[in-house]
């Protein structure tokens, strides 16, 4: 066992470091025309959610060490900046979002770089199967004990299977939900896991034109200044 | 003068290139660094990774801190690694970069604070 994770935390070292020089070698260009200026941007953008997925497989490693602190966390404050880095992408993929925060969205007790991912995967997800000129919706609602936070996209349907996993209370292994690129289920597996070590809660609602995932996590007891 | 120290020829690259000028010199692993400062090349900055092949980068950095002629040369980290809370202060780090999301920007600032 012990090396197995090892080898899984060397491995995503080793990819890491192409991945990183990749997009440094994009940013070294000057601005280009507007003709060449989206690939060098789609090749920032695709390094750098290449690295972020890799940092997240480690990070699964990573989570049997305990090493993530739970702490008071701001939703709003991780979904604006989860939001913004998306942003680009959404929009270059000819997608809207949509962000509601109903009542106050109070502090969680979570982790923070966990609960990025967690968010960051299921908006990529979102945003993954929702056709062209559609949007995602991301959804903050306040509860008496949790706070939830929604991710609505108008694709197909969630697979039965899939569901019902996720109704067990979490994925155990990368699920693929459609026999095309990305679709191999690693996001959800990555917020699955992440959830889970936060002692929050993951669901997912389906819908006759699309799929909400949703995670539920315990209001911090810490008072908020929002 | 500034030392990129990186054995990834095309990170080293991308940084000599950043930081731009002549007065950049480049090594692959820390020996080499360290007998280029011993000859009386004292550089004004270093750009250290510090998983390098041989002696790692905090080896390198023991090294720095431990002589006075060193102790004060303003070294920046450039790292995948996630350093959390460690306290780097002691080693005469003036600030650490992550390869996975550092901008262009990040690398000439250093410079004109620090070089120039």
């Amino acid at each position: 066992m012990e090396k197995e994770v090892d080898g899984i935390l060397v491995a995503a070292h080793e990819l890491k470091a192409p991945l990183a020089i990749l997009r440094q070698l994009a940013l070294s260009f000057d601005e280009m025309d507007t003709k060449n200026e989206y690939i060098r941007s789609e090749m920032i953008s695709v390094s750098e959610r290449a690295i972020k997925q890799v940092n997240d497989l480690a990070k699964i490693k990573r989570l049997e060490d305990g090493l993530f602190t739970m702490e008071p966390v701001a939703v709003r404050e991780v979904c604006d900046a989860v939001s913004h880095e998306l942003e680009y992408l959404f929009s270059y993929n000819r997608r809207d979002l949509y962000i509601k925060y109903m009542n106050r969205s109070r502090l969680v007790t979570a982790n923070r770089d966990l609960l990025y991912s967690v968010i960051y995967n299921f908006l990529l997800n979102a945003m993954h199967y929702s056709g062209d000129g559609t949007r995602a919706e991301l959804i903050v609602r306040d509860n008496k004990e949790n706070v939830k936070i929604m991710i609505r996209d108008y694709g197909p349907a969630l697979p039965m299977d899939v569901w019902r996993e996720i109704k067990r209370g979490w994925v155990n292994k990368p699920t693929s939900i459609a026999m095309r690129p990305g679709s191999s289920g690693l996001g959800l597996y990555i917020a699955s896991k992440f959830s889970k070590y936060m002692n929050a809660r993951v669901g997912a609602v389906r819908h006759r034109d699309g799929t909400s995932f949703f995670v539920e996590l315990p209001t911090s007891k810490q008072a908020t200044l929002f | 003068m500034i030392f990129v120290i990186d054995d990834d020829e095309i990170m080293s690259e991308c940084i000599a290139r950043e930081i731009g000028g002549e007065d950049v010199k480049k090594f692959s692993n820390a020996i080499e660094a360290m007998q280029e400062i011993i000859k009386g090349n004292i550089p004004d900055l270093i750009f250290l990774d510090i998983l390098l092949d041989g002696p790692d980068g905090f080896t390198f950095l023991n090294e720095l801190v431990s002589y006075s002629d060193t102790s004060r040369i303003p070294v920046v980290v450039v790292s995948s690694l996630d350093f959390g809370n460690k306290k780097l202060i002691d080693y005469g780090i003036v600030g650490i970069l992550n390869k996975d999301t550092m901008n262009p920007e990040d690398i000439k600032k250093y410079v004109r604070e620090y070089a120039k």
